[in-house]
């Protein structure tokens, strides 16, 4: 399904977003890298409306002078949640997306319904690593399954750009320690998504967020490593669509174990 | 009458409530359960000198309610200690299971034991199928093909396949054999009408724990039997099965104090997690057969919440109080209902085990030589 690019006035700057698909409301923010349209996004479009606005300064576009913090990205993106959507959405955040999430379920509450954090950055305890230094490294660091990449993938060049935007929002590299203290306060319904081959992002960071968060469900996707969507896309893809369609009811096995039906 | 010692072996040592599935398992210490189950084993052992006829446990997973993910451990360790008392493992959960190891563990038990085994087979309640990610939809077939299977792998004289719909085996010839011929007695759930008809057809003994009141109980019992009768045999009281939540103590009134607070820590902790895992369940799913047996089973649990334990005492869902009043209170139950086989809960929540102790000699001393021969 091809997205539609678009753009949308807000009162700090215009802001780029891409919107594909009909039916219930989902916005997706995206990792550091910037947005890549993978095989995930793609059928979710499918079920869902789309909407996954593109950060100021991600992806060749320009950062807003006075949104210099998570916080102030976070009030950014209630703003276009309000704008687009009217009302509560579910949320995705995809690392950087997931921190950035986070942040809009602390801050805009009435605007999150269900939310899902795909490996989500800012929660790393100190001690467990951090941000890979060369191009490489960020590669192994991100893909178990390289070869899954689609070709259409973005220049590394653009992938390198985008992630200088971190320190611009002055996203923490180990935890975010003011985020940490509003976890306990979002009540959302929360899915947490995890590679069990993610040396990003450790696993203590998850459990730290599970142990953290009142509504919170973390469920292990095997053989991926830190971008689970290019890894491991109908995994993610079959939890995911089951926790958004049918809420806590995704713990149900819906399908049928019989081989023989008779 | 026999009695059977039943214990759920929960966790104890929560102090606050949950209404979250799963149970958070950061709460749980294993020290702590350590000893809880050193010291549920060896009450255990000790219902054989009281006079119990049967001792066991069942299978539950995920929660503090039950910690016996495979009951058939506790069975292994009653098996030498005891001489005389059946071990009912009521039951393992068939339709979760590999049901080639359930007939090899039961069989391995029934050696074990020297005949002794009682063999549950249960479908189990809703939240186990969120536990082992089975369909809930799909619990009645895997039921039924499960059980028939189960029995086959005991019976058989030659090694057989089963190509079914949910099982598949191209050859099963499991070692060991049951010691008891044709097979050991078994156990079926039957708290409705469907599982009652289910457990006459198998000619297994029906049980019913958790009664929403005495008239329900009797309308389960007529469905088994006439299920029975319309299947060629004739059950007798051994074939049923009543069970409840037990406190013998000196007086009434200590009996019911234990009680009410063993019933506050089971219903607000230990069912809390279940409850929700329940819901999620009953909403989505086709567990039930039909709307009729859903209703009844969330009309059950409601009840059992709002109903005091003076009111449950009264509908006859609960044995509570002296040696002389539970006497009175088993008459009464076995003349409405005319079972053979009365199983006490006897670990209510956090009922202290002492008090557990003292009630089982109570049993022994004031309660049996009136109740023996009913």
């Amino acid at each position: 399904m091809q997205p539609q690019a678009s753009r949308v006035s807000l009162p700090s700057g215009e802001l780029s977003y891409f919107a594909a698909g009909e039916g219930r409301p989902v916005v997706y923010l995206h990792p550091a890298g910037g947005v890549r349209w993978t095989k995930v996004l793609d059928e979710l479009a499918k079920s869902f409306k789309l909407h996954v606005p593109i950060m100021p300064g991600f992806d060749g576009t320009a950062a807003h002078a006075s949104v210099k913090s998570m916080k102030a990205l976070a009030a950014l993106v209630g703003e276009f949640v309000a704008k687009l959507v009217g009302g509560p959405s579910d949320v995705i955040g995809c690392s950087f997306g997931g921190c950035l999430a986070a942040w809009l379920a602390a801050e805009r509450p009435e605007l999150v319904d269900h939310l899902v954090l795909e490996c989500p950055a800012g929660f790393r305890p100190k001690g467990y690593g951090g941000r890979p230094t060369d191009a490489e490294e960020l590669r192994e660091l991100l893909f178990l399954h390289p070869e899954k990449l689609p070709p259409e993938s973005k220049p590394a060049e653009q992938e390198a750009a985008n992630r200088k935007m971190l320190p611009h929002y002055g996203c923490a590299a180990d935890t975010d320690e003011e985020l940490l203290a509003r976890i306990p306060s979002i009540d959302k319904l929360t899915l947490i998504l995890h590679g069990t081959a993610d040396r990003m992002i450790p696993k203590e960071s998850v459990q730290l967020l599970k142990s953290r968060l009142p509504h919170a469900y973390l469920v292990y996707i095997w053989d991926a490593a830190h971008a689970i969507e290019v890894d491991q896309p109908e995994r993610v893809l079959a939890v995911l669509k089951s926790f958004l369609e049918r809420s806590e009811g995704f713990m149900v096995n819906w399908g049928t174990l019989a081989i023989n039906q008779g | 009458m026999k009695f059977s010692f039943f214990h759920l072996m929960p966790y104890t040592h929560l102090d606050l409530e949950t209404h979250e599935w799963p149970f958070p398992n950061r709460y749980f210490d294993p020290a702590k359960a350590s000893a809880l189950y050193r010291t549920y084993v060896e009450s255990m052992i000790h219902a054989e000198s009281c006079g119990f006829d049967w001792v066991g446990c069942n299978e539950h997973h995920f929660s503090p309610y039950g910690m016996m993910a495979n009951p058939n451990l506790i069975g292994g360790a009653l098996a030498y200690p005891t001489k005389r008392v059946k071990i009912a493992i009521v039951g393992n959960l068939v339709p979760l299971n590999n049901p080639i190891r359930v007939a090899e563990e039961y069989a391995m038990l029934d050696c074990m034991t020297g005949g002794r085994l009682v063999a549950g087979l249960m479908r189990g309640i809703p939240h186990e199928y969120l536990a082992y990610n089975i369909p809930p939809g799909e619990s009645w077939e895997r039921q039924r093909e499960a059980v028939q299977l189960i029995l086959k792998a005991w019976t058989e004289p030659e090694p057989f396949g089963w190509e079914g719909k949910h099982f598949q085996y191209r050859q099963v010839s499991i070692w060991p054999k049951p010691m008891q011929k044709p097979h050991p007695p078994l156990v079926i759930s039957a708290s409705n009408a469907d599982s009652a008809k289910f457990a006459a057809e198998m000619r297994a003994t029906m049980g019913m724990v958790l009664l929403a009141d005495l008239p329900s109980g009797k309308e389960c019992i007529r469905a088994y039997q006439e299920t029975a009768r319309a299947n060629g045999w004739e059950p007798a009281p051994e074939n049923i099965l009543v069970g409840m939540h037990t406190c013998i103590a000196e007086t009434d009134e200590e009996a019911r104090r234990r009680l009410v607070h063993g019933l506050k820590y089971f219903d607000q902790v230990l069912m809390g997690g279940l409850a929700a895992s329940q819901r999620i369940v009953l909403q989505k799913t086709r567990y039930f057969e039909s709307d009729e047996s859903r209703d009844r089973w969330k009309s059950r649990l409601d009840k059992r919440k709002t109903l005091t334990l003076d009111e449950q005492i009264e509908r006859g869902t609960v044995l509570c109080g002296s040696p002389e009043t539970v006497v009175e209170q088993i008459k009464r139950i076995h003349g409405e209902l005319g079972h053979g086989v009365f199983n006490f809960t006897v670990k209510v929540g956090t009922l202290p085990d002492d008090v557990i102790r003292r009630g089982m000699e109570l049993f022994r001393d004031r309660v049996l030589p009136h109740v023996r021969d009913l």
